[in-house]
């Protein structure tokens, strides 16, 4: 008997002290932030599906945040809405020393959150880097006002690739594409809905079609699935199916099995090239437009190390960081910070970064940038698109 | 018996009884018949008997001719051979067979991963299943007590009808114990369907997992809903069929007893 008791005893201890400890406070300033970060372990949650992303943490930043200040970075790879949907169940059970401390966010997953109020809020007077960002980019995520719950960490447009030793006429609207596809049957596909990827190019096509009435109608026509169902017939596996993330899209890509991937990020295929993962021959094709996209950093409500998460953010925002963020080296993602604010040297380093086989025309790209619908498109196609996939 | 292995037992046996009152807790508002309205679920739920059924039929069928040939060929190194696959977990498995039949091999258009037939994923689970059955009804030939079949080729019966009195019988109940394990394994499971499946229709696991993650708690409840039902659905088969077979088992086992 006193076994059992000793073993419930023990069992209830394991659950109280997950209960029992609380989650710590933001210090008021930056330099005690760095103080009371030093010697810890801050947990990065973020979308783990690149190669070039998962080195850009591990093998540059992690070193430099130890060198620096003293602190392990630890990053676990997960789906951004997997993570999210851990912290509401945090709020949901009270549970207040969290095992996130930061995280990687933005769209509908930061609009979800936000809802549910699961963000700390004010990062930005704590941290003294987020001066240098440009204020546009911070402004809104995806038509959601930040208000401060979350950071911009970069700045991407949405591009195709296409293999340019296949694909000898490359099409110039989303219009020939339609048609790039039935001439080509089984060559070109997109992600499933539920992807963020996936989700977008059907945005794309959305306003190819509507253009910007759609923002203010915020609700899509029936006569749009019937369109996009003229398509399937020509993708790949006829459009029986879709590829689950942009990750599988990708490995088709990188096998020759379809001729064109695409993704936010106009720079994210050099690296795949230079390794030889993508094919030679791949280039960039900007279409009639391109949905630009920022993401962000934010810190859970229940952080167990927010300083540490604070001092991450400064250095992720640092321009020596956002430089080598943007080189084609690790990752390719675009600067969230604003040229104009920073040292002229740094300025032109980032400018010196422009160049790259697989890089659109930047002008071209700039001119074409439109601004992201908000969630309710991004539900809308969730639900709406499987008309589509039937 | 010990204290201990009582108090662990209770425990094993409190934490999906737990999770079944959790989910009974989460769906108590739950509007049943939104399931059944949304094609999704109901194109899920075919799929899924479709899958299961078949998988599971085909790996007990020769599993269980498997494990007679080894028995009666005494063909050691045939029961060695068919663990292996036992030792590839489902998710490696799944994706050996992605890779085998993504590319067009080895028979061009008509096996393929990814199509709406599910052949590959059929393929992948009698594959991963077969050493399953053959494990549990090698045991099963093991205890077999022959004197059954010679009595009954004594008797000149024609094969099928030895097969019927003197096997048949004793391969009910590990053949129904194996039929439930893999029914419920295979029909709720994820890794399989979602590399080797197509967009529509999902299987049931699947589905369940999209919806559960799509959001904070959009549609969480549905799959709550239908993790309910199904383990309840799985459990009450389970539980009738032993009910309808009890006395001829009793009869069985009391048989080879004495």
């Amino acid at each position: 008997m006193r076994r059992i008791r000793q073993f419930g005893l023990l069992f209830a201890l394991v659950f109280l002290s997950a209960c029992g400890t609380t989650g710590a406070d933001l210090a008021p300033t930056f330099d005690e932030a760095v103080q009371e970060a030093e010697q810890t372990t801050v947990n990065f949650y973020l979308w783990g599906g690149d190669d070039g992303i998962n080195r850009y943490i591990d093998d540059y930043v992690a070193p430099r945040l130890k060198e620096t200040y003293d602190i392990e970075l630890n990053r676990v790879p997960m789906d951004t809405a997997e993570f999210i949907r851990q912290l509401s169940l945090d709020k949901r059970s009270n549970r207040e020393a969290g095992t996130i401390d930061l995280m990687w966010i933005n769209g509908d997953n930061f609009r979800n959150a936000a809802e549910a109020e699961l963000l700390q809020g004010d990062l930005l007077d704590k941290i003294p880097n987020a001066a240098l960002l440009n204020e546009t980019a911070q402004a809104t995520d995806a038509g959601t006002p930040t208000d401060g719950l979350e950071v911009a960490w970069g700045n991407v447009q949405f591009v195709l690739h296409y293999d340019a030793d296949k694909v000898t006429n490359p099409p110039a609207t989303f219009e020939e594409l339609h048609r790039w596809t039935e001439a080509n049957p089984g060559r070109f596909t997109y992600p499933e809905v539920t992807d963020f990827t996936g989700n977008a190019f059907v945005r794309h096509l959305l306003y190819a079609e509507y253009g910007e009435t759609i923002r203010s109608d915020q609700t899509i026509p029936d006569a749009f699935w019937d369109e996009l169902a003229t398509w399937s017939p020509n993708l790949w596996k006829q459009g029986a199916t879709y590829p689950k993330s942009l990750a599988q899209l990708d490995q088709l890509y990188a096998k020759g099995d379809v001729w064109m991937t695409m993704g936010f990020n106009e720079r994210r295929a050099e690296a795949e090239r230079n390794d030889g993962v993508f094919p030679d021959g791949t280039r960039a094709l900007v279409l009639d437009h391109s949905i630009a996209s920022t993401h962000f950093l934010a810190v859970p409500f229940n952080a167990s190390n927010p300083n540490g998460a604070i001092v991450v953010i400064n250095e992720l925002l640092s321009p020596e960081a956002q430089l080598a963020k943007q080189d084609a080296t690790y990752w390719g993602d675009g600067t969230s910070l604003d040229l104009t604010k920073l040292e002229r040297a740094d300025r032109e380093a980032f400018l010196k970064l422009d160049t790259g086989v697989t890089y659109p025309d930047p002008e071209q790209l700039a001119e074409r940038s439109i601004a992201d619908f908000g969630p309710s498109v991004i539900d809308q196609v969730r639900e709406g698109w499987s008309r589509v996939a039937r | 018996m010990s204290r201990g292995s009582v108090g662990l037992s209770v425990i094993v046996l409190l934490l999906p009884l737990a999770g079944l009152a959790f989910l009974a807790g989460e769906t108590a508002s739950f509007e049943w018949t939104s399931l059944w309205r949304d094609a999704a679920w109901r194109a899920s739920l075919a799929v899924t008997l479709y899958v299961t059924l078949v998988s599971t039929t085909i790996s007990l069928l020769i599993g269980t001719w498997l494990a007679r040939t080894v028995r009666i060929r005494e063909a050691v190194w045939l029961s060695a051979l068919l663990k292996l696959p036992m030792f590839v977990p489902h998710v490696a498995g799944a994706y050996l067979f992605l890779l085998l039949f993504s590319g067009g091999f080895p028979f061009y258009g008509l096996v393929e991963a990814n199509e709406r037939h599910h052949f590959v994923v059929i393929l992948t689970y009698v594959w991963k299943e077969v050493p399953f059955v053959f494990l549990m009804m090698l045991g099963t030939y093991g205890q077999l007590n022959r004197g059954y079949l010679d009595m009954a080729k004594t008797l000149q019966l024609t094969r099928f009808e030895q097969f019927k009195v003197a096997e048949w019988p004793f391969l009910l109940k590990p053949l129904l114990d194996s039929f439930w394990i893999l029914v419920a394994f295979i029909s709720f499971a994820y890794e399989v369907p979602a590399l080797l499946g197509v967009t529509f229709p999902e299987l049931l696991g699947v589905l369940a997992y999209e919806r559960l993650t799509t959001g904070l708690f959009l549609n969480a409840n549905e799959s709550y809903a239908v993790a309910l039902v199904w383990t309840l659905l799985i459990s009450v088969g389970a539980f009738v069929s032993y009910l309808v077979t009890a006395k001829r088992r009793r009869r069985i086992e009391k048989g080879v007893r004495r």
